[in-house]
Formats: C-alpha cells, sequence, structure tokens
C-alpha cells in the first residue's frame, strides 16, 4: 500500500514537471524579442589565460603550496564564473536560434540549426566543465578542468555571428570580447 | 451522473475516441503521417481498441471473462506501441542535434532501465486480489506499462529541459499529451493493484477525462499554428556592457564597418585556436 502511495506520490510530481515545462515554454515564446540583448559577451583571451596550463604550472613553482592552492581556489572560481555565463549564453543563443529555423531563407534556417548544435554541445561542456571545476575546488592541483569550453565557445561564437548577419546584417549576435 | 452507463460515461468512453479518428483523418491529409508514423499508428489502433472495448461492454452476448480477454490484448498491443512512439519522440528529439544525441539516447536508455527494475519490484509488492487471473494481473499489468512509460517520457522531458533541447511543436504537444494520461493512469492503476481502490466507478471516469483532455491538447498540437516568432533580433545597445566589451566592437553603424569587425574577430579567433 506505502508503494502505491509512493507511485501516486511521483505521478502528481511528474504532472507538475510537465505543467511546469509547459508553462515555461509558453513564457518563453513571448520574451522572445529580448533574447539577442540578454547575451553577455566573454573575454575570450582572458578565458584562455585563466585555463592555460603554463600558467598554472608558472603559478605552481613560483608560489609555496598553500598560497598556490589559494590561488588556483581563486582562478577556479573565475573559470566557473566564465563557464557559468558561457553557459547561459548557450541557453539564449539555443532559443535565438529556435526562433530563427522556421525562417524562410534557407540559409538563415541552416544557419540557426548549426547555431543550436554547437550551442547545445557548449551547454552540454559547460556543465560538465562546471562539475569538474568544483571538484578541483577541493583538489586544485588538477588542471585542465574546462578546455572543451573553449574550443566550444570559439565554434558557437563563429555560429551566433553568421545567424546574426544573415537575420539583421546592422545587429550582429557576438558572445566574445576582447580586453 | 458519476454512474457506470449513465450519459457521462458513454460520452467520455466514446467522445475522445471518435475524435481521435477524426484527428487521424486530419493529420494524414498532410506530411505528419510520415514524420509520426507510430503515433498515427497509435492513435488509431487505441480508438479501435477503445471503440471495440464499449461495444463489447454493452453487448449482452459477451461474457465479463472474454471482455477482460479482449481488454488484455488491448492492454499489451498499445503497450509496445507506448515505446515505439516515445523512441519515436525521441528521435524526433534528437535527429537534429548530433553533438548531444547520442548522450540524449543513453540518459534515457539508463532511465529505462532504472525503470524496469522500478516497475518489477511494484508488480512483486502488488497486492493479491481475490478477482479472476484475468482481471488481477491486467491491473498489475497497467501498473507496470504506465510506470515504464511515463517515467520514460518524464524522463525525455528531463534529458530535453537540462540541456535546453528544442522541441518541435508536435513532438512537444504529442510528449505532453502522452506523458499526462500516462502519470494519470498510473497513479490510478497503482491505487487499484496496491489494493487502495478496487471496483470503483470514479476510476473510470478519471481515466477517461484525463484521455479526453490529452485529446485535446493532441489537437491544439497538431492543428493549430505555431505563433511565429520575431525573425529580427533588435540593434542592441553595447553602453551597457562588462568594461571587458571593447568600444571598438560597438554594433552600431554602417553595416561595412560590422563586416570589418567579423572580420576581426575570425582573424583573432582564428590566431586562438590554432596557438
Amino acid at each position: 500500500m506505502t508503494l502505491a502511495y509512493l507511485l501516486v506520490f511521483a505521478a502528481v510530481l511528474a504532472v507538475s514537471y510537465l505543467i511546469y515545462i509547459t508553462r515555461q515554454r509558453t513564457l518563453q515564446v513571448r520574451s522572445d524579442a529580448s533574447l539577442a540583448t540578454r547575451i553577455q559577451p566573454i573575454d575570450i583571451e582572458a578565458f584562455r589565460n585563466l585555463i592555460d596550463p603554463a600558467e598554472r604550472e608558472y603559478l605552481r613553482l613560483r608560489l609555496p603550496g598553500p598560497e598556490f592552492r589559494a590561488v588556483q581556489r581563486k582562478r577556479l572560481r573565475a573559470m566557473a564564473a566564465y563557464v557559468k555565463t558561457a553557459g547561459r549564453n548557450a541557453e539564449l543563443l539555443i532559443d535565438i536560434g529556435e526562433g530563427a529555423l522556421s525562417a524562410s531563407d534557407p540559409h538563415a534556417a541552416e544557419a540557426a540549426r548549426q547555431l543550436i548544435d554547437n550551442a547545445l554541445f557548449l551547454r552540454r561542456n559547460a556543465r560538465f566543465a562546471l562539475y569538474r571545476i568544483r571538484i578541483a575546488l577541493a583538489w586544485p592541483d588538477s588542471g585542465r578542468a574546462a578546455v572543451a569550453i573553449l574550443h566550444g565557445y570559439e565554434r558557437l561564437n563563429g555560429s551566433a555571428m553568421l545567424l546574426g548577419r544573415l537575420q539583421n546584417p546592422s545587429a550582429p549576435v557576438r558572445i566574445s570580447a576582447t580586453s | 451522473m458519476l454512474q457506470a452507463h449513465s450519459l457521462l460515461w458513454h460520452y467520455l468512453w466514446l467522445a475522445p475516441h471518435l475524435f481521435t479518428l477524426v484527428l487521424v483523418v486530419l493529420v494524414l491529409r498532410t506530411d505528419f503521417r510520415r514524420h509520426y508514423p507510430f503515433f498515427c499508428l497509435y492513435l488509431t489502433l487505441a480508438s479501435l481498441e477503445g471503440l471495440c472495448l464499449y461495444a463489447l461492454d454493452i453487448s449482452p452476448k459477451i461474457s465479463p471473462i472474454n471482455w477482460w480477454r479482449a481488454f488484455w490484448g488491448g492492454i499489451v498491443l498499445e503497450g509496445m506501441l507506448k515505446f515505439v512512439l516515445i523512441g519515436e519522440l525521441l528521435h524526433h528529439l534528437l535527429r537534429s542535434w548530433p553533438s548531444i544525441a547520442k548522450l540524449g539516447r543513453n540518459l534515457v536508455s539508463g532511465a529505462g532501465i532504472l525503470l524496469v527494475f522500478v516497475a518489477a519490484i511494484a508488480a512483486a509488492f502488488a497486492a493479491p486480489d481475490n478477482a479472476p487471473w484475468l482481471v488481477g494481473s491486467s491491473h498489475v499489468l497497467l501498473q507496470t506499462i504506465y510506470l515504464a512509460a511515463a517515467g520514460l517520457i518524464v524522463s525525455v522531458f528531463a534529458v530535453a529541459a537540462f540541456f535546453h533541447i528544442p522541441w518541435e511543436r508536435p513532438a512537444f504537444g504529442i510528449a505532453l499529451g502522452a506523458g499526462l494520461v500516462w502519470c494519470e493512469h498510473l497513479a490510478l492503476w497503482a491505487l487499484i493493484a496496491g489494493g487502495v481502490v478496487r471496483n470503483r466507478t470514479w476510476v473510470d471516469f478519471a481515466n477517461m477525462g484525463t484521455y479526453h483532455i490529452s485529446v485535446l491538447i493532441w489537437y491544439y498540437y497538431l492543428l493549430v499554428p505555431e505563433k511565429k516568432r520575431p525573425s529580427k533580433t533588435p540593434p542592441k545597445d553595447r553602453s551597457d556592457d562588462p568594461p571587458s566589451d571593447p568600444p571598438s566592437a560597438s554594433s552600431s553603424g554602417a553595416p561595412q564597418d560590422h563586416e570589418e569587425t567579423l572580420n576581426d574577430w575570425n582573424r583573432e579567433l582564428e590566431r586562438l585556436i590554432h596557438q
């Protein structure tokens, strides 16, 4: 009997989740126009420096152990902030691409499809990289937590610019910035 | 009102199946049949099964045990089609996104294995029933099928939400309708198989009413066209960008300036990639 009640509880949770997903989808369609303005450009070169193994190795050789770990934790937190922003940008680009999938221009539709695929790949990598960064925070000597993110983000940047150029040449979508 | 063979009871049994057949006829005229062949098959068979069971139920020539035999056969056939339908929906969700397709399939397959274990445990702990074997076993079988099917469809939604995978409108509508009715059926068949509820007419009304709602959801998502989203993004005012954003990369100005900016960016990215 307990099992029956557990299954009923699970079913109620599942229905609530489905209703929540449907509600989110409806709201997403309504707020579509403001998506591009919510993209936060990332300084990709600063990010590249942050994840550079040579930089980490240099710090490890120059600093005493406890100090190196403290610095490395700060670097990892900064890395996590970059990765979170990259993941959020990927979400926004998926939404932008989704809106452009049904475009009458086949080039724009194909660019949108390519953008979404790249953004999904980046979002997946961002999720996994965040887990690895959290583990690395406990063990700061482990490196290369977010290298996959960098390559994914560079590929995504090209796709976003291409779609932005096809959709509206006067306002290309930018997701990266240099310092 | 909530009694077997009342007017509402007849309506709720017949109407969703008739509406479903009309929906099948309407979607068969379009390209939909080619994209969702198993959903069309599922709708057709589920409707015909429901109508046949109705005819058998009101016919005085059919004994209860024969009705339950027909019901059992329908459960098995429809149950198999449910899992094929979930596969079809997952295929539509992931087919355009090769970067995430394998991981998505593996996650849903993993959820499926887990659900089979949970369903087997739930079936093993089902309350004993004094009713004939055919009746009791159909309750447990229904609980097992709906536990696996509802769990799988929710896991498909969870994977899509976790990775932010965009849904096609028809696939979303089909999954939503199926998910709602399967979750509701899971709850009620779990109560019946667990011995909490037995021989209550309101269960039939709840099941038939929820299926009716699902059919209406399918009508909405398959026949009402999607609202077009604005295809152009508004020009962005970069004045409130973070400090890392260089003024030289502003998006305002003539198109040739943007072209030059894009070229600068591509050159810089190429340099970074091949560093």
